[in-house]
């Protein structure tokens, strides 16, 4: 178990290290200068200038590199460019908001996409699998903004029931926190509940046809048993798969969704950063998100056993 | 497992509705204006956007401020008097001004702020105006009496107040020392303006509180920065709405009070709701058509003719505008006092003789590229239109649609054929031909480079007498009209949306919103 876990974080350095690099180089492909993003048509040559030598733009792109990559090491991810703060606390403070979120959104999913997922299988071509195969096809296909949106006209401008900007944070009031993350959270919810039935659904169909659940349903036992206690622990590995996969995405990602509720998470610290050519929040975000992404990962895969004994974490 | 789940579940939703009615619980409403991006700093004239000088000058106020008509006029001062030779400004303060510390302005404080401001370390924007690198230096600032404030100059300079006066200057604001830590590092701003910082939490709001000490410079009618600025609600919240269409939602619904930047497409439906006002003007930025004047093609005088005679700008201006805006080939912006009879005179719109300037010119199908964005929809559309005129009288256009960031630097590398392009407001004449006009091969991104129309530009800057400088802007715009080095097409337009409650908000040519003058009816 430990020699695993050594292995895959030892696995994780070169991945991340490819990272660094390759998000250091890719975003100064863009063309743009914060700088002049900064000043924008205002800027005159020597307040250009100026600005440029603060930011310690004047440097070469190895010495930025190596100045930055070396403060990695100290645990310091620089400073923004256009707010001064520090990155790592900056990223934290809103990582966490986004995780609230998404962890929240990705449970209930969850929840009621597995046990769906299955139903629709055990009952194949029925009009409930229909109905259920239609609706998760919807929901996927259907854009996270604009099912946002028609959130927002219905249950804030029509109904009224839901605030339609803001935020407010747990410590703060946990009631009206709740009332403000309602919407973001069943946006997810809803269009993740899509992807994840069909997966389960899926996988289901494939375990129902294999031998051992025939023998199962031979020796006389009920289809509840058969389901739960044969099909559900081998059909669920593939779907848990899939979660990791969809958690490290929207931990990383969530930017649209947060950007039409007005959420403060990482994905519009993201977004908001790369229209400001705000390097050193670019470089730490993402690799902060692929950070995550790792450890989700990671994670994942040692709780694989616990759903399928066949897998071992050797 | 199931019941955990089911528990859950249920206690979310009771959550949910209990906490339905909390809203309405609120006591005594705040104003609430929604950005459109969070502030970048609390440090006037220091790290900044348009955003943050909005909300910043909401606290600290200059010596002098930008009237509605953009002429400059007193603030913190009472009074402004130039010495003959044009050298020596003299500020009277106004008595009975206090900090928002309760202690009252001083020339000294004037001083100590213009000493802060110009410490390389401060990293003030506006710097390079003052010490040498710009029109004129600064050689002394110098405090005779308590209210008395006497700045000297090397060189006379016609903008010099309009350039303390720039709002993204932070308007030179004058500080309490107390607004910077023991050492010397920035903490929150201590002004004299009409609201006071309690609070900004980063991505979500800033919270002002009325200043219930201000002393207000006029009484009377609101005058952009300038005139009667009475705090007259007790909380203003500057609540951050990065997505345009939750802002129009929440107007709607009234969990905003005012959205200062409606888009212009959504100005109809406003207009036709009823628990809603609207409130337009029109600034001083300017809409452009950009032509690189040193492209092999376009280097042809003739050519660049054509393309204006085949721009058709009142249908252009009124169609991207919704019919808000009037259009102006001028350089200086319609509301400015200026733009006489003179500026009024712009391109005819004249396919057949488009047609025959690119036949004179030899043009022969070459490609025009127009480089545009989507960040501002103005311009987005109207480089739709102009695609359009262009191809309906021979010419080769294509549509080149950029990332803001990408166009920018296009821009400044002055690596482009034509593009479309928004410049920010100048509020002054001078600085709006500054922004187009200079050489090209020391700044790239310059647009007009005519060393004799240059001359002229800086005359205007040197002289004060008024019909002296109309004369040189006249002169400046019949060149501009000749030359066509780039195309002007319109100044933008600030359309303002609040709650039918909210009395007093009025729409600034400046572009920003003003909390002042402004209440909240029950």
């Amino acid at each position: 178990m430990l020699r695993f876990i050594a292995r895959r974080v030892l696995m994780a350095v070169p991945t991340l290290f490819i990272m660094a690099v390759s998000v250091f180089a890719l975003i100064r492909f863009i063309p743009g200068d914060p700088a002049a993003l900064m000043l924008g048509d205002m800027a005159d040559p020597a307040g250009l200038s100026d600005l440029r030598e603060r930011l310690g733009l004047n440097h070469s792109l190895p010495v930025q590199f190596a100045i930055w990559f070396g403060n990695i090491f100290q645990g310091d991810l620089g400073h923004s460019i256009t707010s001064s703060q520090p990155v790592l606390p900056l990223i934290l403070d809103r990582f966490w908001i986004s995780a609230k979120i998404v962890l929240i959104a990705v449970l209930f999913a969850t929840l009621v996409a597995v046990p769906a997922g299955m139903i629709a299988a055990w009952r194949q071509n029925s009009l409930l699998d229909l109905v259920l195969v239609g609706a998760a096809t919807i929901l996927l296909s259907v854009p996270t903004f604009w099912l946002g949106l028609l959130l927002l006209i219905l249950f804030g401008l029509k109904l009224e029931w839901l605030p339609i900007v803001g935020y407010v944070s747990f410590s703060e009031d946990p009631l009206a926190a709740l009332l403000y993350i309602v919407m973001p959270i069943a946006t997810l919810f809803l269009h993740e509940m899509g992807v994840l039935i069909r997966m389960s659904r899926a996988s289901t169909l494939e375990v129902l046809r294999l031998d051992y659940i025939t023998h199962a349903r031979a020796k006389g036992l009920s289809e509840g048993a058969v389901l739960m206690r044969h099909a559900f622990k081998n059909a669920f590995g593939p779907t848990w798969t899939l979660i990791g996969l969809v958690l490290g995405n929207l931990l990383g990602g969530i930017a649209v969704v947060e950007t039409v509720f007005t959420i403060p998470g990482l994905g519009r610290l993201l977004v908001d950063s790369i229209f400001a050519r705000d390097y050193p929040v670019i470089q730490g975000c993402l690799l902060f998100i692929a950070f995550v992404y790792v450890v989700v990962n990671i994670v994942v895969d040692l709780l694989y056993p616990v759903f399928d004994p066949r897998v071992t974490a050797e | 497992m199931k019941v955990k789940a089911r528990t859950l579940l249920a206690g979310c939703l009771t959550g949910a509705l209990m906490g339905v009615a909390l809203p309405a619980q609120a006591q005594q409403a705040p104003l609430r204006i929604s950005l459109n991006a969070d502030i970048r700093s609390t440090n006037p004239g220091v790290n900044r956007d348009d955003n943050t000088d909005a909300v910043v000058l909401h606290v600290v106020e200059g010596l002098v401020a930008y009237g509605e008509d953009s002429s400059i006029k007193p603030l913190l001062a009472q009074s402004v008097s130039v010495s003959k030779d044009g050298l020596a400004y003299t500020f009277k303060l106004r008595n009975g001004v206090k900090f928002h510390n309760g202690t009252p302005l001083t020339a000294e404080d004037v001083a100590w702020s213009w000493k802060r401001y110009t410490d390389p370390k401060t990293e003030w924007r506006c710097l390079s105006e003052f010490d040498g690198r710009g029109r004129s230096k600064v050689q002394a600032v110098e405090t005779p009496d308590a209210q008395t404030v006497v700045f000297r100059l090397d060189k006379p300079d016609a903008l010099f107040l309009a350039t303390l006066a720039r709002t993204d200057c932070g308007m030179t604001g004058v500080i309490h020392k107390d607004s910077v830590k023991a050492d010397g590092s920035w903490d929150r701003p201590i002004g004299t303006g009409p609201f006071k910082l309690e609070e900004w939490r980063r991505g979500e709001f800033v919270k002002l509180s009325k200043f219930d000490d201000y002393a207000n410079p006029a009484e009377g009618k609101i005058d952009g920065y300038a005139g009667s600025k009475r705090p007259l609600v007790n909380e203003v919240r500057f609540v951050v709405v990065p997505d345009s269409a939750a802002a129009k939602a929440a107007l709607l619904r009234g969990d905003i009070d005012v959205v200062p930047d409606l888009a212009n497409a959504d100005v109809k439906e406003i207009k036709a709701n009823s628990s809603v006002g609207l409130s337009i003007a029109q600034n001083m930025g300017l809409s452009t058509l950009l032509i690189q004047t040193r492209d092999p093609l376009l280097s042809n005088v003739k050519i660049r003719q054509a393309i204006a005679a085949a721009l058709d700008t009142p249908q252009i201006t009124a169609a991207v505008t919704e019919g808000l805006a009037k259009h102006n080939n001028s350089i200086v912006p319609l509301s400015s006092s200026y733009h006489t009879a003179a500026h009024d005179k712009g391109y005819t719109y004249d396919p057949e003789a488009a047609q025959r300037l690119l036949k004179e010119a030899g043009y022969k199908g070459e490609p025009i590229v127009i480089l545009t964005n989507k960040r501002y929809p103005q311009t987005f559309a109207s480089s739709v239109l102009i695609q359009a005129m262009l191809q309906a009288v021979g010419i080769n256009a294509t549509l080149e649609v950029l990332e803001w960031g990408t166009q920018l630097d296009r821009y400044n590398k002055g690596n482009y054929q034509v593009m479309a392009f928004p410049y920010s407001a100048r509020l002054d004449p001078s600085l709006s031909y500054d922004s187009v006009m200079g050489p090209k091969d020391k700044q790239p991104r310059k647009v007009w480079d005519n060393p004799e129309a240059q001359a002229l530009l800086e005359k205007s800057m040197m002289v004060s007498d008024r019909a002296e400088r109309q004369k040189i802007f006249d002169e400046l715009h019949a060149r501009f009209l000749k030359e066509v080095p780039f195309v002007m097409l319109y100044n933008g337009i600030e359309a303002s949306a609040f709650r039918k409650n909210v009395q007093g908000y009025t729409a600034s040519v400046l572009s920003k919103p003003r909390a002042w003058e402004v209440r909240i009816a029950n």
